[in-house]
């Protein structure tokens, strides 16, 4: 009985919040509303014995695709009222193939039966009051399918490989630190003492001298007071001094269209 | 009653709680409080001047690079912890093979570290 | 547990990390070149191994070596190892000039040979999504050009709904037996008097997923857009590797698992092949763009080789595979024809820019020519034997109306193969393509004398497809 109302009470919240991810007019709610959404398929597994699912379920999607998808939302300049206007039009084929699909859920659901030799066929062992869920499945992940596991582990090194292919960039201007060449500096190389008179103050000796070649040693090699940098340098100071600029010719508002 | 749910019936119960001394604060300060919204009021505050643009700026896509390398290694560690669990009936094999496993990402972290994706400028 | 018999695939996965490292430890911009190399030799070592490797069942079911499973890894390794071959000339103009490039063909190389070999339908999702997830990338690995980002992301989320697809497909197929191998599978299917229709769902959503993956009708949308804007080596690739591993998984599931149910799922395949075959040679006709054209052209092969699968024979598979093998060799060639449409340093991909190639560049021409003359199946050439083959089998399964509609959409294609013979030979002469490197006009020529001398080695790869499919159907 118990069960029972816990089971009804995550089901609805879950299928409210899932509506909302997807009626929320702010997307940030949307996300907000999905890591409730998460939360309460993590009760259902827990309900169902599902102990390591759900616990994974909270670790690694409320962690952190929930927060991915946040800096997704918030990285994209989406107009979400502009998406929306297709949403009248394509509702109906929507429509059609959730109906499609739920008339093959419950046909196969309603009609459901195992195969009837189920008892001849080897199974792996279930978990049982004993072993918990997590350890039945350390139990074979790691030895039994050893070969899947592995393979795991390429698909998840191809993931780390195209997330840095299709994001990062070399930024020319960044001024990484050369830790071997910051050790090795000494004071003679970057220090000049000055004997300044009293009274003449600093400018008497042709003003500050800033170490002009630091930077330059410190950054990695070619990258920084070269050419290439000065120019960047230049072109992003007018497009800044554009951006200044760009309030004051359009009214506040309007879109450039 | 599943035995799993007797296990969590605590985080049940504290959850409920939570829930509803929450939504107590936030439903009572709805109910009792005087609200009197205007349109000065409910806009954002800017130091005095009008809000320049929308307070939701564009992320860098360099977050989402760490957002996506961190699901990864957390991936990782959702493996960790059913063999931890049994690690003492798989044995050493089972110890090699997540070795194996954490050689390859090993690897992996190799080449982002030298690619320097895990520096931010 | 017999560790050898996973031997070539864990040389090439050792080898691509070690590739990786090797990659990043070298300078920056110029390690594209030797890990290119090293690739292509990691692939040229993986088929020895492969072709040597024993027969057998291994990691508890997971992985079944056979014959079959030679066959489909042998073909996938050449297409994978051709179309870097073609990458290497223009790495820098088609901006994939980056060790991670070669690392990742190897990968989802990799991924197919996994499903060649899968004996477990896990097994068969987890070198899916290693092998698509390479490709994703791929297709995007220019990511400064619009078309390459767009074809990406495209790719990438159809790709993730067939692939969801798919696994629910599974999970029914798991509701059903309990298990996921395929010999458990197939003893819980032919034990039971009744099959549910939830079964049947699964089998739809299996056939839904993989069908995607092959780009055939229904599930084709994204094709032309992502031909068109992943970077042309990358297109190459894709017609290659990726669609023999599906085929691979396709015809092992079927005749497998789901052997005793084909006349449930017959009429599905008969239905889907001839669609592809009709609309892969009418949407055609109208293109202007060479990357699009070889799309619809793909989609049309695929649907040609699905017929030999529709018959459910033995006979059936063996002409599938030969059909795969021309198909794998000729489009490999014309591939390498449109790689090397260059004026003036910069790619050009319509149609219209091949005018007048038999006068400025005969050789190209003449290849060219070869490939689509092959293609359509003109007789003494490779693409000929392939349609014979699976018409063959067609006819003798009692699919006369499949195979009707097969010739009859083969006479439509050809008038756009020809097409392109015709802008080639007697259309006013555009200024001259650039002179292409060694690297692509050797892949050029030698499929060329592939495509032209099949009929010399038609007999080995019949007997090795014979094989093949015999493993499968034993």
């Amino acid at each position: 009985m118990m069960t029972q109302i816990v089971f009804y009470v995550f089901a609805a919240v879950l299928v409210l919040s899932a509506t909302m991810v997807v009626c929320a007019r702010n997307p940030v709610h949307s996300v907000l509303f999905l890591i409730l959404a998460f939360f309460n398929a993590a009760g259902l597994f827990l309900i169902a014995g599902a102990e390591f699912l759900a616990m994974t379920l909270v670790i690694v999607y409320v962690g952190a695709v929930a927060v991915l998808f946040l800096f997704v939302v918030m990285m994209l300049d989406v107009r979400f009222a502009q998406m929306r206007e297709g949403v009248q039009r394509y509702a109906p084929i929507g429509a059609a193939v959730g109906g499609v699909l739920l008339v093959e859920l419950i046909m196969a659901f309603t009609h459901w039966r195992v195969a009837g030799n189920i008892g001849q066929i080897t199974h792996l062992v279930p978990s049982s009051p004993t072993r918990t869920n997590t350890a039945a499945l350390g139990d074979v992940l790691y030895t039994h399918y050893i070969f899947l596991f592995q393979t795991c582990a390429l698909v998840l090194l191809v993931a780390m490989i195209g997330a840095i292919v299709l994001t990062l960039r070399d930024r020319p201007t960044g001024r990484r630190q050369n830790i071997d060449r910051q050790h090795d500096r000494i004071p003679q190389e970057s220090l000049e003492m000055l004997q300044v008179p009293l009274g003449a103050g600093v400018a008497a000796q042709g003003g500050f001298l800033r170490p002009h070649d630091s930077y330059d040693v410190a950054a990695v090699p070619g990258t920084y007071g070269t050419e290439a940098w000065r120019a960047r340098e230049a072109a992003e100071q007018t497009q800044t001094a554009l951006v200044v600029i760009t309030p004051a010719q359009g009214a506040k508002g309007q879109d450039d269209e | 009653m599943h035995p799993v749910i007797t296990d969590y019936l605590p985080v049940l119960i504290f959850g409920c709680i939570a829930v509803v001394i929450a939504g107590a604060m936030l439903g009572s300060s709805l109910l009792f409080g005087h609200q009197k919204p205007y349109a000065e009021k409910t806009s954002a505050y800017e130091c005095g001047f009008e809000a320049f643009d929308d307070a939701r700026h564009r992320f860098d896509v360099r977050f989402y690079l760490v957002a996506i390398l961190f699901i990864i290694f957390d991936l990782e560690v959702a493996f960790l912890f059913p063999w931890a669990m049994s690690l003492s009936r798989i044995g050493w094999f089972g110890f090699l093979s997540m070795m194996g496993f954490l050689g390859v990402l090993v690897v992996g972290f190799i080449y982002e570290w030298s690619k320097g994706a895990l520096d931010w400028d | 547990m017999n560790w050898t018999l996973a031997l070539p695939e864990i040389v090439l996965a050792l080898s691509g990390l070690a590739i990786l490292l090797a990659g990043v430890m070298q300078k920056r911009g110029q390690a594209f070149f030797s890990c290119a190399m090293m690739t292509l030799l990691a692939f040229v070592v993986t088929g020895v191994l492969v072709v040597i490797s024993p027969d057998g069942t291994g990691y508890s079911h997971v992985f079944i070596n056979d014959g079959f499973a030679r066959f489909m890894k042998v073909l996938s390794l050449t297409g994978a190892a051709l179309s870097l071959v073609l990458s290497v000339g223009y790495a820098r103009e088609m901006e994939i000039d980056k060790f991670e490039f070669p690392v990742l063909i190897l990968f989802s190389t990799l991924g197919a040979m996994i499903m060649a070999s899968s004996g477990n339908l896990m097994t068969l999702f987890v070198g899916l999504e290693l092998s698509s997830l390479s490709i994703y990338i791929l297709c995007a690995f220019a990511r400064d050009r619009v078309g390459a980002a767009e074809a990406g992301l495209k790719y990438f989320v159809l790709g993730s709904l067939a692939s969801g697809i798919l696994l629910y497909g599974i999970s029914l197929a798991y509701g059903f037996a309990g298990t996921l191998e395929y010999a458990g599978l197939q003893q819980a299917v032919r034990g039971s008097a009744v099959l549910p229709a939830g079964l049947m769902v699964g089998i739809v959503f299996v056939l839904v997923g993989l069908c995607f993956k092959l780009s055939m009708v229904p599930f084709h949308m994204w094709t032309p857009d992502v031909y068109q804007g992943a970077p042309t080596s990358v297109t190459a690739y894709m017609a290659g590797a990726p669609k023999i591993a599906a085929f691979a998984v396709l015809l092992r599931v079927m005749a497998g698992p789901f052997g005793s149910m084909t006349p449930q799922w017959q009429l599905l395949i008969e239905v889907v092949s001839a669609l592809s075959m009709v609309f892969g040679s009418l949407a055609a006709i109208p293109q202007g763009n060479i990357k699009r054209l070889m799309a619809y052209s793909s989609i049309g092969h695929m649907g040609y080789a699905m017929i030999g699968m529709a018959a459910g024979t033995a006979e059936g598979t063996r002409g599938t595979l030969v059909y795969l093998v021309t198909y794998l060799f000729m489009n490999v060639g014309a591939f390498a024809g449109i790689v090397a449409m260059r004026r003036n340093g910069r790619a050009v991909t319509r149609i219209s820019d091949l005018a007048g190639l038999g006068r400025t560049d005969p050789g190209m021409a003449l290849a060219m020519a070869i490939f689509m003359f092959s293609m359509a199946g003109a007789p003494p050439l490779a693409g000929f034997f392939g349609k014979l083959m699976v018409f063959y089998a067609a006819i003798n399964a009692h699919l006369y109306a499949l195979a009707a509609i097969g010739i009859v959409s083969s006479v439509i294609g050809a008038y756009y193969y020809i097409r392109i013979v015709k802008v080639m030979f007697f259309d006013t002469a555009v200024p001259a393509l650039d002179r292409s490197p060694v690297s692509v006009s050797f892949v050029s020529v030698g499929m060329g004398l592939v495509t032209v001398f099949f009929v010399v080695g038609l007999g080995p790869v019949a007997t090795a497809a014979q094989a093949a499919a015999s493993a499968l159907f034993r």
